[in-house]
């Protein structure tokens, strides 16, 4: 099995998973309001290559996602990845019965459909966000715009983990550095000395 | 006293003045040096590993796996490491997911190895296909076949292998297809996938239908460098039917471990959940915390 502190660093990661853009709960049936109606599923439709716009949704799948998914665990939430690099790739939010007031000023006048997405079942309201030629940033924004979906801040030994979390990236990026150029002194000296001996060799033949 | 310890032969003298230990410390010394010094050769550990013999032992390590201390080690509530888990899976494919369970156990380096087949209360695999080699006509054969063997058969079945054709997950034989299957030489194809059937890992069996419908739904597993590692649940199971099978499995291992030789000593150490795609979570025996969520968003896609 792997070395258990291997294993202890690469746990770390799940800290990723808890804070950064998209650490967020969508409102539930309990916490939701006449404007933001509970977020039942989310469906992420976007093609296999990045050209034609489908770099930013792939990101939000990667590093979005995971945080959504951590911190509303009862959403569904499924990815499509198509072959059709021409279809734009889209963001479909499905809302319990009704949509929210700001989703259709997110959406935007051009509509459009993700034939991949889940048909709604029991009354579910979707919003298809056009998601071509965005960053997962903006993404994001609009996601929470249209949901009202709540920050969730990092806590104060997250904050720490992750200060603590750095400053070991920082020193490893010095301490590579350093034995680099160690590496390379000792190269370099052994390289003179080979050389050396082959002028050694050569006045020898001469 | 010094007139009959001069007449005396060394050897004696040293017998009898050992009786007399103050006096004649000096004089004695010579004769029991050499036995002191090789019975302190023997008792004093530091002086060990210098000699040859000790040097080749260091060679050799440890005998048993090394485990270290986990007390450093984060550990999790069942619930708690599904719900990282199921975030890290999110938008994979629902049924290439799985979660694995990896049980470290403290064992020796040397002697047997736990090995066996485990039928979990909830069935990991959709669908197993077994392929069984025997007499076709036979009554093994249709036994088989009615079991839900998918490819029954002797010739056409190492034809189809040859050919590159695997298209089962499991191979059985029967003992009187021995003879057959080993004049086919399929060892080479069979054995890097796992499937040559063999006596030992309880492949060439006399009742075929029962070994199929004991293999449809059950998962083989093994012990390797002191670690089992098995796949243990879709990852649209809900946490308590997470818990029956990581349960059942547990039980089973420790049964395993106890039903060995009576001098081998193994028990389990650390029990790891993990998933396809994500990292490895050290469970510390707990189902749920207070912080956890409810079992049923831990559930489905």
């Amino acid at each position: 099995m792997v070395n258990l502190f291997k294993r202890m660093r690469k746990l770390k990661t799940i800290l990723d998973i808890r804070t950064g853009t998209g650490a967020a709960i969508f409102p539930s049936p309990t916490s939701a309001t006449k404007e933001f109606p509970p977020v039942t599923r989310l469906h992420l439709t976007y093609a296999q290559k990045i050209y034609n716009g489908h770099q930013g949704a792939r990101h939000f799948w990667r590093n979005c996602l995971p945080r959504l998914k951590y911190h509303n665990p009862g959403v569904r939430m499924t990815v499509q990845q198509t072959d059709d690099q021409n279809a734009p790739p889209a963001l479909t939010i499905y809302f319990a019965e009704r949509l929210s007031s700001t989703a259709s000023a997110i959406v935007g006048a051009k509509k459009i459909t993700d034939k991949h997405a889940p048909a709604p079942e029991g009354g579910e309201k979707t919003a298809v966000v056009d998601l071509k030629d965005l960053s997962y940033k903006e993404i994001w924004s609009r996601v929470q715009a249209s949901t009202g979906a709540e920050e969730v801040p990092a806590s104060a030994e997250d904050e720490a983990e992750r200060k603590r979390l750095d400053a070991i990236t920082a020193k490893a990026g010095k301490d590579r550095e350093r034995i680099q150029a160690m590496r390379q002194a000792k190269k370099d000296q052994e390289r003179m000395l080979a050389e050396a001996r082959g002028e050694v060799e050569k006045l020898k033949a001469l | 006293m010094s007139s009959y310890g001069t007449v005396l032969p060394t050897v004696a003298r040293g017998i009898l003045s050992s009786c007399r230990p103050a006096l004649r410390e000096k004089s004695i010394a010579p004769a029991f040096s050499t036995f002191q010094q090789v019975r302190g050769a023997k008792s004093n550990p530091q002086a060990r590993g210098k000699g040859k013999k000790d040097s080749k032992s260091d060679r050799k390590g440890p005998r048993e796996f090394r485990q270290k201390n986990l007390k450093d080690m984060e550990q999790h509530a069942l619930c708690d490491a599904m719900r990282y888990l199921r975030a890290v899976e999110v938008g994979r494919e629902p049924t290439a997911s799985k979660y694995e369970v990896h049980i470290r156990l403290r064992t020796r380096r040397d002697g047997p190895v736990i090995r066996n087949m485990i039928r979990f209360p909830h069935a990991v695999q959709t669908e197993s296909r077994i392929c069984v080699i025997c007499p076709p006509g036979s009554k093994q054969a249709k036994d088989a076949l009615a079991a839900g063997a998918v490819l029954v058969g002797e010739d056409e079945v190492f034809e189809a292998v040859k050919a590159g054709k695997i298209e089962f997950d499991r191979c059985l034989a029967h003992p009187d297809s021995l003879p057959a299957l080993n004049k086919a030489a399929l060892g080479r194809i069979l054995g890097p996938r796992g499937l040559m059937p063999s006596v030992k890992t309880g492949t060439v069996v006399d009742d075929v239908a029962a070994r199929v419908e004991m293999l449809r739904g059950g998962t083989v597993y093994r012990e390797r460098d002191a670690v089992i590692r098995l796949p243990i649940g879709q990852l649209g199971f809900s946490p308590e039917q997470l818990r029956d099978n990581l349960r059942t499995t547990i039980d089973q291992i420790k049964k395993d471990a106890s039903g060995l030789n009576d001098r081998v000593n193994k028990e389990i150490y650390e029990v790891v959940l993990s998933s396809t795609h994500g990292p490895g979570f050290s469970l510390n025996g707990e189902f749920k915390t207070d912080n956890s969520p409810e079992t049923s968003a831990l559930t489905g896609v």
